[in-house]
């Protein structure tokens, strides 16, 4: 059987360059990234029919650029919007990656760290490279909060930068670590439920035990993998507050 | 069946809708507030509670990587770890405080500088 740990692993299955040394191959993740890609695009396709008394299908799209805009407008404010196609961009694309990786047989490429690191280190350069060239050298305020005494000020700013650099590295691992852990535990928990069936006898009754679990964890997964695509998206409109608050 | 409904029966029809009425004030009442607050409170809890945990472990780890990285630059062997790990747990829990306040702070409904409001009904 299976171990849990396998629904993880990259297989490549063509081999197609080398960049400096680096093998780059077409590998199982990057094939679910691309269904992901398509499946939002086909989703909007079906969404975007523009008709004056929207369809159930239209209010789907609206609704959801609605959720955005809103949440983009309500957290740093309608200067921002022209970072809205980014965040939606991201939103959706870590939404349809967890909510296709809950199906049999996918990959869930939002389950390795190399993909959520790049999309969190993606975010937070884009935050750098937006502050500096929209406040010049006074982005760098943000580092040292106003009103303090000197003498802690090299103390504090040596926390803040901290507590910056931690940023991208806790939404690359919540992201993460909540994909793995939930399919890790689905996974142990349909084991345990066939290894049980395969005892026979009055074991094979227990089995109904962890389905019911299975069941459970189901419902939670998909909880969660709605969840994590908000607050991914959430946490960087927070973040896109220093782009245009530098002053705190 | 239009006798059911209470159309056909102009007379009994006001008594009729008044007792829908009711009913239907009672049903909104039992069903809207409760459903509202626990689908999303369900949902922004675990959230809140993945973001506070992940930021204060990730801070912890990033200083003490970035203690470790000046170490094997400077060749300062134990000090940078240390003094990485000491700033990472502070930023750790400066930024826990930070979000938890601003999680107050979007919750509460509170006026902030107003006078002392009254306990909310459903305080847990």
């Amino acid at each position: 059987m299976a171990g849990p740990m396998e629904q993880f692993e990259i297989d490549s299955k063509v081999d197609l360059f080398e960049i400096a040394g680096q093998q780059i191959s077409w590998t199982n993740s990057a094939f679910w990234m691309v269904v992901t890609v398509a499946a939002i695009i086909g989703f909007f396709l079906l969404t975007m029919r523009g008709k004056l008394i929207p369809g159930r299908m239209q209010s789907m799209g609206e609704l959801s650029y609605q959720f955005i805009a809103d949440m983009v407008r309500d957290t740093v404010g309608p200067e921002a919007m022209r970072f809205l196609p980014f965040v939606f961009a991201l939103f959706f694309f870590i939404l349809f990656a967890n909510l296709i990786g809950m199906n049999p047989y996918a990959f869930t490429t939002t389950s390795h760290l190399a993909v959520t690191a790049a999309l969190s280190f993606f975010t937070i350069f884009i935050v750098i490279i937006a502050g500096i060239w929209k406040n010049g050298f006074k982005w760098f305020g943000i580092f040292a909060p106003s009103g303090l005494p000197i003498a802690i000020m090299p103390l504090i700013i040596l926390i803040e930068i901290v507590s910056f650099v931690a940023r991208p590295v806790t939404l690359a691992v919540r992201l993460f670590a909540n994909m793995v852990a939930g399919h890790v535990m689905l996974k142990l928990f349909a084991i345990f439920a066939a290894y049980l069936v395969t005892k026979g006898g009055v074991t094979a009754l227990g089995a109904v035990l962890p389905v019911v679990g299975t069941i459970g964890i189901i419902a939670l997964e998909f909880l969660v993998a709605a969840l994590q695509a908000f607050v991914f998206a959430i946490l960087t409109c927070i973040y896109l507050n220093d782009v245009y608050h530098v002053d705190h | 069946m239009p006798e059911q409904n209470g159309q056909s029966d102009p007379s009994t029809s006001s008594t009729d809708l008044e007792k829908l009425e009711a009913k239907l004030a009672a049903a909104r009442a039992r069903h809207a507030p409760e459903d509202d607050t626990k689908g999303k409170s369900d949902g922004t809890l675990l959230g809140m509670a993945w973001r506070l945990s992940t930021e204060l472990l990730a801070s912890v780890l990033v200083g003490f990587m970035l203690g470790y990285g000046a170490d094997v630059l400077f060749g300062s062997e134990p000090w940078g770890m240390l003094v990485g790990l000491g700033l990472g747990i502070a930023a750790g829990f400066m930024s826990v405080f930070r979000t938890a306040s601003a999680m107050d702070a979007e919750n509460a409904d509170v006026p902030l500088g107003d006078a002392m409001p009254l306990a909310p009904d459903e305080d847990e």
